[in-house]
């Protein structure tokens, strides 16, 4: 056996054993957290996972690239299918930026808040190795103070008009600035009440009050600011494509189910065997039973009905059930003892 | 957080599930005509490539939207054998793939089969051709290339949901003839209504068996039918315990309990 088999063999072994001992074992075994990394080796998974959506992307750039390069059957088709992919990468890749940038534009509003607490807390457990609190506090008035000034500058840098007048975003955004500017008069007052000087009684309720504040600012900020940006037009395109085209062609697919159900039905319900014969009976009888002016008919087609449904439709769904939860068992161990990839070794002649 | 399902009845259980695959693997080794019931879909497996053969039009293999799964392995041994049989009889084998992880998986299959039979010049990666990760993306994507296509054959195996229809349709509307597999009862339905055969739950993970006589596989698939007797024997033994309970009155526990019995 080579290397390269044998490392993949024994990862799968042990991912295997891992997994397995994981769903088996409590917690905690003989004073052992053996979940201790779960949840850190589930997301290393995922990224192993989110490393094959590359894969995709080739597999569509080679296969579509070629037919338009080379001017094949269906190279308009091909060229509309990577148009609009990076049409879509492009204003995704733009929306998830903004969302970036709004969240950043408060970031050191936040940071502040929670240096505000934070100093607290330290004067509390006596932390070794900082700065006095009354220092540490007039640190954080004076960041806090310039923050809030560039805060309150973006924000009123912000184009309101884009909003139309009459629309319900627009008299949110008006709460919004009102609540906006009673915050950052509160936070001018917090900060104005913290401790810079060393006294006998050091008094903390200003920094939970500038930690409030501060966070009630950096809320209302964002929040304005994700109401402008539903506006722009960059999220306009992404809605237009996403919401407008997307799910609507995704909803019109999922429509056709109906009329193709009605053709399967056709086809199934027609006379052609004893079985079929019986199928028909069933499913006319689950029909009567569904409508609700079969009662007009007969009351006993509601209790056919789920009778049919609750005992043989049951019985036949859990006999196929555990048929096949037993086979996926088997696979599963013969996957995780390698024992499977024999079969795909072995060429075997046909 | 983990939950203790360690306890003497889940390992008894394990061992009586485990235990025959083991025994008639190694059987299947030493014996090796091994008697496995003839199921007409995995048959029409080989009728449906020749006629694609005969035809002179492409095959599709579909494993809908099943994620790397052992579902997905049982379905990757059947595709092996398809794509030996399209490298065979040099017909073109369209992949569509819904996963770019089982796309990846399904690529290396594919051209093993292509391998094994000598001919992997002929195996072209553009074949295996991705959709869509959105299950209805895929499924649009999946008909326009059955209708492009024009293939003669489909196959419709692994896991589906309710794109199941719309991708059985689509080779119905071409004329296609179809093999559709899928532990999914609900799913199963629809492929009775369209496809010329259906495999219907466990029959897909005895498909790669029956058709490549693998002892591995062929061993595995007795054994497991020896394993469902356990289900069997539990089902009888848990029902006729709770129909004396329920004639007699008496509280006797039933297998749950003792399977849930603390080891320690």
């Amino acid at each position: 056996m080579n290397y390269r088999k044998f490392i993949i063999r024994l990862f799968t072994f042990l991912g295997g054993i891992y997994f397995f001992l994981e769903f088996v074992l409590p917690g905690k075994v003989a004073g052992v957290q053996i979940d201790q990394y779960h949840d850190q080796i589930s997301r290393g998974f995922i990224v192993v996972g989110a490393m094959a959506v590359g894969l995709g992307l080739i597999n569509l750039l080679m296969v579509h690239g070629s037919k338009i390069i080379f001017r094949r059957k269906g190279a308009i088709n091909s060229l509309a299918l990577l148009s609009g992919l990076f049409l879509m990468m492009f204003v995704s890749g733009s929306v998830w930026l903004a969302d970036l940038n709004r969240a950043n534009s408060v970031r050191k509003i936040t940071s502040l808040a929670s240096f505000a607490e934070r100093i607290a807390q330290d004067y509390q457990i006596k932390k070794k190795g900082v700065k006095p609190y009354y220092v540490r506090n007039q640190l954080l008035k004076d960041a806090a103070f310039k923050a809030l000034n560039e805060l309150d500058n973006s924000v009123n840098k912000l184009d309101l008009s884009r909003l139309p007048e009459s629309s319900t975003d627009s008299t949110l955004l008006k709460s919004l600035k009102r609540d906006f500017t009673v915050a950052m008069m509160e936070s001018d007052n917090a900060l104005a009440k913290l401790q810079v000087s060393e006294s006998d009684k050091p008094d903390f309720s200003a920094n939970n009050k500038v930690k409030q504040s501060l966070q009630t600012v950096a809320f209302l900020s964002r929040e304005i600011k994700s109401v402008l940006y539903r506006y722009s037009t960059i999220r306009r395109i992404y809605t237009l494509l996403f919401d407008g085209l997307f799910v609507s062609l995704g909803s019109a697919m999922f429509s056709l189910l109906g009329f193709y159900i009605a053709a399967a039905a056709y086809r199934a319900f027609r006379i052609k065997s004893a079985e079929s014969t019986l199928m028909l009976l069933a499913a006319l009888l689950v029909m009567l039973g569904q409508i609700p002016f079969s009662i007009w008919i007969w009351d006993g087609f509601t209790d056919i009905r789920l009778w049919l449904l609750s005992v043989p439709n049951t019985a036949a769904f859990r006999a196929i059930k555990i048929g096949a939860a037993v086979a996926g068992l088997v696979m599963a161990i013969r996957m995780w003892l390698s024992i499977e990839s024999e079969s795909f070794e072995r060429g075997t002649e046909l | 957080m983990a939950v203790e399902h360690a306890t003497a009845g889940v390992l008894i259980f394990m061992l009586l599930l485990v235990l025959p695959v083991f025994y008639f693997i190694r059987r299947a080794f030493k014996e090796s005509d091994l008697y496995v019931r003839r199921i007409a879909g995995i048959g029409a497996i080989d009728e449906a490539v020749g006629r694609a053969a005969e035809m002179g039009r492409p095959i599709s293999f579909s494993t809908g939207i099943t994620p790397v799964s052992p579902t997905l392995y049982a379905v990757l041994g059947v595709l092996y054998y398809v794509a030996r049989k399209a490298a065979l009889f040099k017909n073109r084998l369209i992949l569509p793939q819904n996963d770019p992880q089982v796309m990846a998986i399904a690529e290396d299959v594919m051209r093993d089969g292509y391998r094994a039979e000598g001919r992997l010049s002929a195996f072209d990666p553009k074949n295996i051709i991705f959709l869509s990760e959105e299950q209805f993306a895929f499924a649009a994507g999946y008909m326009g290339l059955i209708h492009r296509e024009q293939v003669a054959t489909a196959f419709l195996f692994g896991f589906f949901a309710a794109e199941s229809l719309i991708l059985a349709e689509a080779g119905q509307q071409v004329g296609a003839m179809q093999v559709a597999a899928s532990e999914s009862p609900e799913q199963v339905a629809f492929f009775i209504c369209t496809c010329d055969y259906t495999l219907i739950g466990e029959e897909l993970y005895a498909a790669a068996a029956y058709l490549t006589r693998e002892p591995v596989q062929l061993g595995s698939l007795l054994g497991q039918d020896r394993a469902k007797l356990v289900f069997f024997i539990m089902i009888i033994v848990g029902v006729t315990i709770a129909t004396i309970n329920s004639f007699t009155g008496w509280q006797m526990h039933n297998l749950g309990w003792y399977i849930r019995y603390p080891l320690w």
